[in-house]
């Protein structure tokens, strides 16, 4: 089963990515939105999982980068409605956390959610056992 | 009895005020907002690394990970302490220059520093972080020997190697990927004054000319670093022109297309012959 990681800072993730490796899942990783599209045509994933501020990369150059977690997850929902997507970021507006659940996307703080609870959230996604948060 | 009335008008005095008034609450208003930012910003400086720091020990308790990638998590969590020493150390400085500037003086004694051993250390203490991403340091040895021969800086060692170190990371940050960042010296002039520097050199994200003038101030990020790096302070290049400025010297930003030069220029009243070692 395969994950896709989209974040900036990989190296912050490198303890993420080795327990879910050593749990059997093979993780994809990319560090902007260009990068995490490419990713989506070239592997068949179970769930991604996103930052919220990131390069937006070249193909995607007009989009904001404060913002550009909220266009790839729009991207995806446009562009692969079943797949699922965990939000993996640390964001202080209440409004953008809203608007996570509103487009049924889990939200978890990226360091401050305990490491064993994220891989936990994330296998159950994957493996379809946690079905989307309700608006 | 007649009532003495303004000669002015008091009508359009009143409204000026208003308008005044107005234009202030607007500014007010303006700079809580920036410091509100800049504050939550600075709070997730701090925050992200210390989280990684967590996150990492975490996954080496965890018995399923093999010993090599614990030892890569370390090498994370090292990168990420330094990342957050350097922070630390910046953002206390920033106030202990204010201070310094408004006196015009030192808080430590200038020294007898040597800018090649001080190029050579602080190029050796970014390396793990440089190659976490891909990249290297080299420290250009025949420059720094051609320019400074066995000359020494006379400098306040900490703020000096702080001033570098901040130029080393702006440089790991927003070069691309496979690159060799450089450390090395340059010469200038400027009016009557000639200066010896220290440069760092990268290519990668590209400074617009017409953001020259506004990189050294507090708080401003170019717009390629903004969208490339979203977070961070933007106080690392204003906290090294603090420093040079202390120095009776200057910082000086050439881009170049994708190379970035940034030299950290001393006046040759500032290189002085090396402390000798019977005199040690």
């Amino acid at each position: 089963m395969k994950i896709l990681l989209v974040d900036d800072e990989l190296p912050k993730l490198e303890a993420l990515i080795a327990t879910l490796e050593s749990n059997g899942f093979e993780c994809v990783a990319a560090k902007n939105m260009t990068e995490g599209v490419k990713a989506l045509h070239q592997h068949e994933v179970s769930v991604v999982v996103t930052d919220v501020m990131m390069e937006p990369g070249p193909s995607f150059c007009h989009v904001d980068a404060n913002e550009c977690g909220f266009h790839f997850i729009e991207h995806i929902q446009q562009n692969w409605p079943r797949l699922p997507i965990v939000c993996l970021s640390v964001i202080a507006d209440q409004a953008k956390i809203r608007l996570l659940a509103k487009r049924r996307v889990r939200y978890l703080r990226k360091g401050e959610t305990p490491l064993s609870t994220a891989v936990e959230v994330i296998t159950a996604v994957a493996e379809g056992r946690m079905v989307r948060p309700r608006y | 009895m007649e009532t003495q009335t303004n000669a002015g008008d008091p009508k359009g005095d009143l409204e000026r005020l208003r308008s005044e008034n107005e234009k202030l609450r607007r500014e007010l208003e303006e700079t809580r907002r920036d410091s509100t930012r800049y504050l939550q910003n600075v709070a997730h400086q701090l925050t992200a690394p210390l989280n990684a720091i967590k996150w990492n020990i975490e996954a080496i308790k965890d018995e399923k990970i093999p010993i090599p990638r614990k030892k890569n998590l370390l090498s994370s969590i090292y990168s990420q302490g330094t990342i957050l020493v350097h922070l630390i150390k910046n953002f206390s400085l920033m106030s202990n220059l204010e201070a310094d500037h408004e006196l015009g003086q030192f808080r430590d004694m200038p020294e007898r520093v040597s800018p090649l051993r001080l190029a050579i250390n602080l190029a050796g203490d970014f390396e793990p972080q440089a190659a976490e991403t891909g990249k290297k340091i080299e420290v250009g040895i025949p420059s720094l020997d051609r320019v400074f021969g066995n000359k020494a800086l006379l400098v306040v060692k900490n703020l000096v190697a702080q001033a570098l170190s901040n130029l080393l990371e702006n440089a790991i940050k927003y070069s691309d990927t496979g690159t060799t960042i450089t450390v090395t010296a340059a010469t200038g002039t400027q009016g009557q004054t000639t200066y010896s520097g220290i440069s760092v050199v990268n290519t990668g994200l590209p400074i617009l000319r017409s953001e020259v003038k506004t990189l050294a101030d507090r708080g401003f990020r170019g717009n390629a670093a903004r969208q490339k790096i979203p977070a961070g302070t933007g106080i690392g290049l204003y906290i090294a022109n603090r420093i040079m400025e202390l120095h009776e010297g200057l910082i000086q930003i050439k881009p170049n297309g994708t190379e970035t030069r940034i030299t950290l220029f001393f006046p040759d009243s500032r290189v002085v012959d090396p402390i000798r070692s019977d005199e040690e």
